[in-house]
C-alpha cells in the first residue's frame, strides 16, 4: 500500500470544505473518505505478485564500464490492467545512471534512474533497462525488484518486492591494459621477429641465416660458415616456457587507500599486465592470492583461457584484514614451483613488516627462483615531503624522508638478498613491473 | 485479489509474486505489531488506573482541591456530603456566569482582585462571603478591616448571629470592623470582630476577618467548622471563587479568552491540516523496496602513519630527528645525483656537493653534518636551505 500526491490534494481539498461547514466531524468525515478513496483505488489496482519478473545480466563486466540490467515484467494476472512503477534494485556501488531506458523512466528518472514506468494490459510483457556504471570490484548481488501498481484513480497503489536473484560479476578494471602494446612491441623485438637484430637479445639459440651487412661480426658462426659458402650467423631468442609465479599480498597492508583505491587494486593491474605480457610471450604465469589462507588461485591454464580465468578469480578477491603469513607463501611457492621460476611478490614495502616477514624468507625463495618484490608507493608521502608552509609541514616532511629512507633501506636489503625490487605510484607500478619482466627477460635470467 | 500460491511462483516468464499471499501479510504485520501494540495498551491501562482513583489534588492555599495544612479540601467535601454543589473557579468569567439570587459567591482574597472585579463583585445579586477581603468587604458593604488579635484565644459569639451562636467560639486572627446597623461577632480584646454579617441591596453579604478558618489545619478548633459551615452552606450553590493573577477579566469583553478570539473554524481547520501533514507523511513516508545494504571497507589513508610519526615530532620537540631525516634525504638524493655509491661516506659526499655547486666545503658541511637546530624556525630554515642545495646540485 502506497499513497501519491493526489491523496495528499484529496486531503488538501478538505480545507475549503472545513471552512464552510466549520465542525470537527468535518474532519472525521473527511479523514474517512480519504481512506475510503484509497482503500478503493488500492483494491481496483491490479496485483503486483501477479507479474512474472525476470531479470538479465552479463555474466561479468569489467569495473567502470556499463552494463544493462534488464528486467522482463509479464502481466499473468487477471482481467485488470498493470498501471505500475518498477524499481530494479541494485546496491550503491552498482551505479545506477540515467539514460538506461529512454521513455520509460518519466520525471524522477535523474534522480532515480533505476525506476521505470510500465503499462501492461493481461497476458503482455514489457522489458525495462536500467544502466549500471559499477563503481567496486567484485560480486554485486541483485536485490528485490519492487513493484508498485497504481489504481485507476492514481490516488494509491499496492506494492510487493520480489526476489529474483541476480549477480553481475564485476571484473577488474585493468586500466593497465594500454601499457600492453608497447611491451608486446619490445616483446617482439626481443624475440627476433622485428627486423633489428641486437645480439645478446636473449640465450636461446635460434637459428643460422646468412650473413647480412649490419651484422655483429661477433654472432657468425664460423663453423656453419665453414660448411657452406656462404657466412652464416647464429640468431637468438628469449627463453620461452618459463614458468612466471604471481604471488598478490592480500594481507592489511593491500586495504590501505592509495588515491582512493585500496594497494591491492594496483597490485591487481600490474598482475593482469605482467600475466598478459608474458602469457604472449610465451611463458607459462601462474597467480596466487593469499594473506593466511588462498584467496585466489589460477593454475594450469593458458592461452586465451588464461586472462578471463585472472579477472574471474580476482574480481572477488579483497583486502583482509590479517598479517600476512610469509612462510606460507613460500610453502605454496614451493609446492607449485619445482623448477626455477619467476616469483613475483606484488606487496607493500612497509619496512616493519618486512623486516618481521618477508625479509625472512627471501633469500630461501631467491635460492631457487628469481624473486620480484613489487610494491606500490604512495604520492602522498612524496606529497608530504614537500611540505614547507610551516613547522608543522616540516615536520611532516621530515617523517615523509625518514620513512623513504627505511623503505630505501629495506629495498637494499632485499636486494642483498638476491631480489629484484620494483617500487612505483599506483599507475606506473604496473608498466615498470613489465619493463622489469622484459629487462629480465632480456638477460636470460628467468 | 489474493494470489494463492504460497512460494514465490515460478513461471515460465519469471519469478511471480513475494511468496506472500493476504492472510500471511496479515499475519506478519501482526507479529510484527503486536509488541507494540501490547505496550502501548499497558501503558494505557497503567495511565488508566493511575489516574482515575485518585482525585486531582493542588497545593494552592485555600483551594477545595487542596488536601494539605493550607488547603480546604475537608470545608468543600463537607458541603458537598452535605448537598451543596461547591464549584470551584479561578476565573471571573463563570462567578459572573454563576450569578443568580440564592447561589452563593464566596471570594478567598482579594490581592488578585482588581477594581472593575470589585465593582462587579458589589453589583453582583448572589449572596457572598468574603474571605480575608477587607478592602473589597469595605467597597461592597463598608464593613473596614481591624487591628487583629494575635492571640490564639478562642472568642466567643457576643452576637445575636444565630450562625455565629451556634459555632459558640472560634479561633480566628481575623480583625474587622462593623458598620452601624451591621451584625459583629466575635471580637477581640479591642474594638475588632472576626465576622461580620450586613444586609446590602437586599442580599446577606458576610464578611469573614480573616481565612484561617476554613484551613484543613484549624477547621477542627472551637466552632470554626460549624461557623464555616454554616456561613458557606446557606444556599444549595456555592461558587468557590480563588481570584488569579492570570485572570484578564477586565469586565468589558466578559467571555473573552483566547480560543473565544478566534474564528469558528479555526480548530476543525488544524485537524484537517493535520489530517493532510499525516497524508503527505503517508506519501512520503512509502519506501519504493527495501533500502539495498552493501558492506563497504575500511578506509585507512597511506598517508596516516607517516603523519603521526611528524605529529610524534613536533610533540617531542625532536628538532634534531627531523633535522637528521631531512639532512639524510638531502645527502642520500645529492649523491645518487652526483653518481656517487650509497656506500659513500660523509666527506666524499662533501666533496662532490661542494664541487658541484661551487660553494666551499666548509659550507656544504655545516648544512649536511652541521649541529642540529633547536627551534621550529632555524628547523624550517636549515628544510628552505637543504631544498636551495638539492636544486643547485640539480641543475649542475
Amino acid at each position: 500500500m502506497a499513497v501519491t500526491w493526489r491523496a495528499v490534494l484529496l486531503a488538501a481539498l478538505g480545507i475549503p470544505v472545513v471552512l464552510l461547514v466549520p465542525m470537527s466531524g468535518t474532519v472525521i468525515v473527511w479523514a474517512v473518505l480519504v481512506v475510503l478513496a484509497c482503500g478503493v483505488d488500492a483494491w481496483l489496482a491490479a496485483s503486483p505478485r501477479e507479474v512474472a519478473v525476470r531479470r538479465e545480466v552479463p555474466a561479468s563486466v569489467r569495473l567502470g564500464e556499463p552494463v544493462r540490467s534488464t528486467v522482463t515484467l509479464t502481466h499473468v494476472g487477471g482481467r485488470r490492467r498493470l498501471r505500475a512503477h518498477v524499481r530494479d534494485a541494485w546496491p550503491p556501488s552498482a551505479g545506477a545512471t540515467p539514460g538506461g531506458d529512454p521513455g520509460t523512466g518519466g520525471r524522477g528518472a535523474q534522480t532515480h534512474p533505476d525506476r521505470h514506468a510500465v503499462d501492461l494490459a493481461p497476458g503482455d510483457a514489457r522489458r525495462v533497462r536500467t544502466l549500471l556504471v559499477p563503481t567496486r570490484r567484485g560480486d554485486l548481488r541483485g536485490d528485490r525488484v519492487t513493484i508498485r501498481a497504481w489504481g485507476p484513480l492514481g490516488l494509491a497503489a499496492r506494492q510487493a518486492s520480489v526476489d529474483v536473484p541476480t549477480r553481475l560479476r564485476v571484473l577488474p578494471a585493468f586500466r593497465s591494459r594500454r601499457h600492453l602494446a608497447s611491451r608486446l612491441a619490445r616483446l617482439r623485438e626481443l624475440d627476433g621477429r622485428a627486423a633489428v637484430q641486437i645480439r645478446g637479445a636473449g640465450t636461446e639459440f635460434d637459428s643460422l641465416r646468412e650473413y647480412v651487412m649490419g651484422d655483429d661480426v661477433r654472432s657468425i658462426d664460423w663453423r656453419a660458415s665453414a660448411r657452406r659458402a656462404d657466412v652464416v650467423v647464429r640468431t637468438w631468442r628469449p627463453e620461452r616456457d618459463r614458468r612466471v609465479m604471481i604471488v598478490l599480498d592480500t594481507g592489511r597492508t593491500s586495504a590501505v587507500r592509495v588515491q582512493d583505491e585500496p594497494r591491492l587494486d594496483a597490485g591487481i593491474e600490474a598482475a593482469l599486465l605482467l600475466s598478459a605480457l608474458a602469457q604472449h610471450a610465451g611463458d607459462r604465469v601462474e597467480l596466487l592470492a593469499y594473506d593466511r589462507r588462498v584467496r585466489a588461485r589460477v593454475a594450469g591454464t593458458s592461452g586465451p583461457r588464461l586472462m578471463p580465468a585472472l579477472a574471474d578469480q580476482l574480481a572477488g578477491v579483497t583486502p583482509a584484514l590479517v598479517e600476512t603469513d610469509w612462510p606460507g607463501v613460500v610453502a605454496q611457492v614451493r609446492a607449485r614451483m619445482s623448477q626455477r621460476a619467476l616469483v613475483v611478490l606484488l606487496t607493500t614495502l612497509e619496512p616493519v613488516v618486512v623486516e618481521h616477514g618477508l625479509l625472512d624468507v627471501v633469500a630461501g625463495l631467491a635460492d631457487r627462483h628469481q624473486v620480484v618484490v613489487a610494491s606500490v608507493a604512495d604520492p602522498e608521502v612524496a606529497e608530504l615531503a614537500r611540505g614547507r608552509a610551516d613547522a608543522t609541514a616540516v615536520f611532516d616532511a621530515a617523517a615523509a624522508e625518514r620513512a623513504g629512507l627505511e623503505r630505501a633501506a629495506v629495498a637494499v636489503r632485499l636486494r642483498q638478498r638476491g631480489a629484484e625490487v620494483v617500487e612505483g605510484l599506483p599507475d606506473d607500478l604496473a608498466p615498470r613491473l613489465a619493463d622489469t619482466y622484459l629487462a629480465l627477460k632480456a638477460a636470460g635470467r628467468l | 485479489m489474493s494470489t494463492t500460491d504460497v512460494h514465490a511462483g515460478s513461471h515460465p516468464a519469471g519469478v511471480v509474486g513475494d511468496g506472500t499471499t493476504t492472510r500471511s501479510r496479515a499475519a506478519g504485520r501482526w507479529r510484527r505489531l503486536r509488541v507494540p501494540l501490547a505496550l502501548v495498551a499497558a501503558l494505557l491501562v497503567i495511565g488508566l488506573l493511575a489516574a482515575l482513583p485518585e482525585p486531582r489534588t493542588s497545593t494552592t492555599p485555600l483551594a477545595p482541591d487542596n488536601p494539605g495544612p493550607t488547603g480546604a479540601r475537608a470545608v468543600a467535601q463537607i458541603l458537598g456530603r452535605h448537598g451543596v454543589d461547591v464549584q470551584y473557579t479561578r476565573r471571573f468569567a463563570d462567578v459572573v456566569a454563576a450569578d443568580a439570587p440564592g447561589v452563593t459567591v464566596a471570594v478567598l482574597g482579594e490581592s488578585a482582585l482588581g477594581d472593575a472585579q470589585v465593582d462587579a463583585l458589589r453589583g453582583l445579586g448572589a449572596d457572598l462571603v468574603l474571605v480575608g477581603t477587607p478592602w473589597t468587604a469595605e467597597q461592597v458593604a463598608g464593613i473596614r478591616g481591624g487591628f487583629g488579635a494575635t492571640s490564639d484565644a478562642p472568642r466567643p459569639a457576643r452576637c445575636d448571629d444565630p450562625d455565629a451562636r451556634a459555632a459558640g467560639t472560634v479561633v480566628s486572627t481575623g480583625a474587622l470592623v462593623a458598620a452601624p446597623g451591621q451584625v459583629g461577632c466575635f471580637p477581640s480584646a479591642g474594638a475588632s470582630v472576626a465576622y461580620v454579617v450586613a444586609q446590602v441591596d437586599g442580599r446577606r453579604v458576610a464578611a469573614l476577618g480573616s481565612a484561617d478558618l476554613l484551613t484543613n489545619d484549624h477547621l477542627q478548633t472551637a466552632g470554626n467548622a460549624a461557623l464555616a459551615l454554616r456561613v458557606l452552606g446557606r444556599g444549595e450553590r456555592l461558587v468557590w471563587y480563588l481570584p488569579s493573577w492570570d485572570d484578564p477579566w477586565d469586565g468589558t469583553a466578559s467571555d473573552e479568552t483566547l480560543a473565544s478570539t478566534m474564528p469558528p473554524w479555526t480548530g476543525p481547520l488544524l485537524w484537517m491540516l493535520a489530517l493532510v501533514v499525516v497524508v503527505a507523511g503517508v506519501w512520503r513516508g512509502r519506501r519504493f523496496g527495501r533500502l539495498v545494504v552493501e558492506p563497504l571497507p575500511v578506509v585507512v589513508r597511506a598517508g596516516e602513519t607517516t603523519r603521526g610519526r611528524g605529529r610524534l615530532y613536533r610533540r617531542g620537540r625532536a628538532h634534531g630527528h627531523a633535522a637528521a631525516a631531512l639532512r639524510a634525504a638531502t645527502a642520500s638524493r645529492c649523491a645518487a645525483r652526483l653518481g656517487l655509491p650509497r656506500s659513500a661516506a660523509a666527506p666524499d659526499v662533501i666533496d662532490a656537493v661542494a664541487r658541484a655547486t661551487g660553494r666551499d666545503a666548509a659550507g656544504v658541511e655545516e648544512l649536511l653534518y652541521g649541529p642540529p637546530p633547536t627551534t621550529d624556525s632555524a628547523l624550517a630554515q636549515l628544510a628552505g636551505r637543504l631544498d636551495t642545495l638539492e636544486s643547485e646540485v640539480h641543475r649542475s
